[in-house]
Order: C-alpha cells, then structure tokens, then sequence
C-alpha cells in the first residue's frame, strides 16, 4: 500500500492515519524550531510563523488522532492493545495533549497581546517535541520505516 | 518355619508385581510412539523482516499450520476471506489453524497489508 497514491489514501479504511501524522510532526516541530530562533533573535516575523505552524499542528491533531483510534478499531477489530502498540497509542495521546496545551498557550499570548510568555513555556514544547519525536519514531517501527535494511 | 514362609511369600509378590509393572511399561512404549506418530500433519510458516515465509505453503486437508512472530514488530495473520484470524502477535507468540477445507487461502497482516502469503490445501 503506497501511502502516496491517493486512492489507497482515500479508500483504505486504515491508511489515511499514515498520510495525515506528516502533518501534525511536520508542524509542531517546525513550530517549535522558530519559537526558539524567535526568542534568540526577538523577530516579531519568526513569532508569528511559529505559532501559525503550533495552530496548524493543532488543528491536524483531531483528525490524525481520529484516524488512529480508527485503525486501531478496524484493522484490529478494537482488539486489547499490548506492546509496541499500547506504547504508541499512550505516546499518542500525550503527544495530541502536549501540542494543544501549548497551541492553546501561544493564542492565548495573542489574545493578550504584549504579555510575556510563561517561562515554563520553553521546557514545555521542548519535552513536547521530545514526546512527538518518540511517537513518531515508534510509530516509525510499527509501520516498517525505521527497520534497518 | 512360618516366619520363613510368610518372608517367600512377600519376595514372591515384590518380584511378581515389579515383572508385572516392567512388562506393562515395556507394553505402553509402542502406544505411545504411535500415538505421537498418528498426530495430525503439522506445517510452520515464519514472520521475519515483514514477510510470511514460505510466501506459498502446500499443505493436505486436516494439517495444523502454526505462524510464528520471530519479527520485533507485532503482526497478524488473517485470511482474506476471514475464515482464520489472529490475534496482534507479539515477538515469539504463535498462532495456529488446522486447514481442513481444500482451497486457496491467500492471507494478509492486517497492520501492515504489503505482507501477504497463500495456505494451498489440497
């Protein structure tokens, strides 16, 4: 199954989870990578382009989350999870948390425009892009990607 | 004289019965032997690297077929016509079916579709 052609994407009831997690890891980190470059050089351009890439982030969690939980309940019939797989459904969800609670930080800062960041912010979406990084990477694993060779 | 006879008697009976038990071990081996011998057909396929091997097994009616995990990643194996069904296996975990109808069964892991094999019972 080529997760790039897009009739397999469209119709297969459990492919649609690896095409859409691109988008969610693509964002955050990205995100991230500028909230930091935006706090080094104080460039209001970077500030902005990270939280508009941490909301997209957010925005494609739903759906990837969504799509997950379904192929967990199609292909695998809703079936108990153990292993590999329970770990990536945990790291799954806190990962899907962590990237709202700090999208939800970064409106919030722009509601109240000129107010400082909270310091815990930093840590926060560094320990997040450590989480999607694992998830990623276990998911990796699962689908055959990350397999040497 | 009756000590004596009671203590021949008692060897008499040790020896008869440790002949007896002798004789009914030795009359059980062979049993045994084709009991292990009349077991059903059995066949093995390996999980290994993301692929079912032997991709194509051929196999007679009644022969118990037994997959096993030997990949690090979990698998399932099912049927396309569902007729088996597996459970998630984990590394080293197995699972079996007795291939009773004649047929080809082409199967599939369901987490990862790519890796596909055929059961041919004749």
């Amino acid at each position: 199954m080529n997760p790039f052609d897009p009739k397999a994407a469209l119709l297969a009831k459990h492919a649609q989870h690896v095409v859409l997690i691109h988008f969610p890891i693509a964002l955050f980190l990205t995100g991230v990578a500028f909230d930091f470059a935006a706090r080094c050089t104080r460039k209001a351009a970077l500030e902005a382009a990270a939280r508009l890439n941490i909301l997209a982030a957010a925005g494609t969690v739903l759906p990837t989350l969504a799509t997950g939980i379904l192929a967990w309940q199609w292909q695998l019939e809703g079936q108990k999870l153990k292993g590999l797989l329970l770990l990536h459904l945990a790291l799954g969800c806190t990962s899907a948390l962590l990237i709202c609670l700090v999208a939800w930080i970064h409106l919030r800062r722009r509601k109240a425009a000129g107010s400082a960041f909270p310091v815990y912010c930093l840590p926060l979406e560094l320990l997040a892009a450590m989480v999607v990084a694992l998830t990623a990477h276990v998911g990796g694993f699962l689908s055959g990607v990350n397999v040497p060779g | 004289m009756r000590v004596r006879k009671r203590m021949r008697l008692r060897k008499s009976v040790l020896i008869f019965c440790v002949a007896a038990s002798a004789m009914l071990a030795l009359a059980a081996l062979p049993t045994v032997e084709k009991s292990i011998a009349a077991g059903p057909p059995a066949a093995e396929v390996k999980i290994d690297n993301f692929s079912f091997t032997p991709a194509t097994l051929t196999v007679k009616a009644g022969t118990q077929i037994t997959w096993t995990n030997a990949d690090d990643i979990p698998h399932t194996v099912v049927s396309e016509d569902r007729s088996f069904k597996s459970k998630v296996l984990d590394t080293d975990e197995k699972f079996t079916f007795t291939a009773s109808k004649p047929g080809t069964y082409s199967y599939f892991c369901t987490i990862h579709p790519k890796m596909t094999g055929k059961v041919v019972v004749e």
